[in-house]
């Protein structure tokens, strides 16, 4: 791991200035800075496990959609899940979420692992990935992760869809209204711990993660860093 | 509360859509009067009973169409627009045909 300020790299998550006063302290990730966790914070790890948000907006992510998507895709060796609103898990721990027939999204794994989201955007050309298109997400969405076990009960606070872990399963994505904005809502456990990924757009950013923390609370929640993350995702709980 | 079934994400509050207007034939815009076209882009019948709408779900981007009355406001069905359209209308032929 090493450490960084987000003014190092030319890009920064839309909340770096609010991560900065609240003491944190970063690390490089992709080019960028993600938090790793906040000084002075207590045993983050904990935290995540009763309810925390993260800001992961610097991580690497991508998108493709268009007719021709789910066959490129599939050309390129991925796995894709059979029905929308669904992601799976690639062999080098990236996630392919299918947002309708003919859209897809590639998140990148926690620990910066996955080499398929670059793959697939140094492979992608116009001409040569028929009726395929790029969706450029990482300049167009911010991406949080809302940890814990009251993790869908803040949600419910601001999201109509049922959360709830029995009645929303593992791998399976909302995209619905969150707070007011649109949002993708991606279920994606961390070993026990349930982990909703949310994404939206760019703008919503600074609103979102406020109105977020403000859902929170009531349970207590706060924000840590994207070290808490990994530590759940390693060792279940 | 009242509630849309969307084709791809399921039931949700009707503030996530947006009301996108009455489905028109289309007439092939390279042979139509263009009395018949500014009734396409701008007319609407406007029918008091049972028509068929596009609606769109803000939060995925996505296009569907219903059945609704427009008495009752009942929602009869919803259903993909691929089940209309089955094919991408290519603007720079000259098919000769209306579309849907």
């Amino acid at each position: 791991m090493t450490t960084t300020t987000p003014t190092h790299h030319l890009r920064r998550s839309q909340l770096y200035r609010w991560h900065v006063n609240a003491l944190a302290r970063f690390e490089e990730a992709a080019g960028s800075a993600v938090v790793t966790e906040y000084a002075g914070a207590d045993n983050e790890v904990n935290q995540a496990t009763r309810l925390a948000l993260v800001d992961l907006s610097t991580l690497p992510r991508v998108g493709f959609k268009g007719p021709g998507a789910p066959d490129w895709l599939d050309q390129q060796g991925a796995q894709l899940p059979d029905s929308p609103n669904q992601a799976v898990r690639q062999q080098d721990d990236s996630l392919i979420a299918r947002l309708s027939d003919y859209e897809l999204l590639i998140l990148a794994d926690l620990n910066l692992n996955s080499t398929l989201p670059a793959i697939l955007q140094d492979r992608w050309s116009l001409a040569s990935a028929n009726k395929t298109y790029s969706v450029p997400r990482s300049d167009s969405h911010c991406w949080f992760a809302l940890t814990g076990a009251d993790a869908a009960m803040a949600l419910s606070k601001v999201c109509g869809v049922d959360l709830r872990t029995h009645k929303f399963a593992d791998q399976t994505i909302a995209q619905t209204s969150l707070a007011r904005v649109n949002a993708i809502i991606l279920r994606n456990d961390l070993a026990k711990t349930p982990c909703f990924f949310l994404l939206s757009d760019v703008s919503s950013a600074q609103y979102l993660w406020h109105a977020i923390l403000d859902a929170m609370v009531e349970f207590h929640g706060r924000s840590v860093g994207i070290a808490a993350l990994r530590a759940l995702e390693a060792k279940p709980q | 509360m009242k509630i849309l079934n969307c084709p791809l994400n399921g039931p949700r509050n009707i503030a996530e859509f947006s009301y996108g207007g009455e489905l028109h034939r289309m007439p092939d815009p390279s042979k139509c009067e263009s009395r018949e076209w500014v009734e396409h882009v701008f007319f609407n019948e406007n029918k008091a009973g049972i028509v068929t709408e596009w609606w769109y779900h803000n939060a995925s981007s996505y296009w569907f169409l219903a059945e609704r009355n427009t008495v009752t406001d009942e929602i009869i069905r919803t259903f993909p627009a691929s089940d209309v359209f089955k094919e991408r209308v290519d603007f720079s032929k000259e098919t000769g045909e209306a579309q849907e």
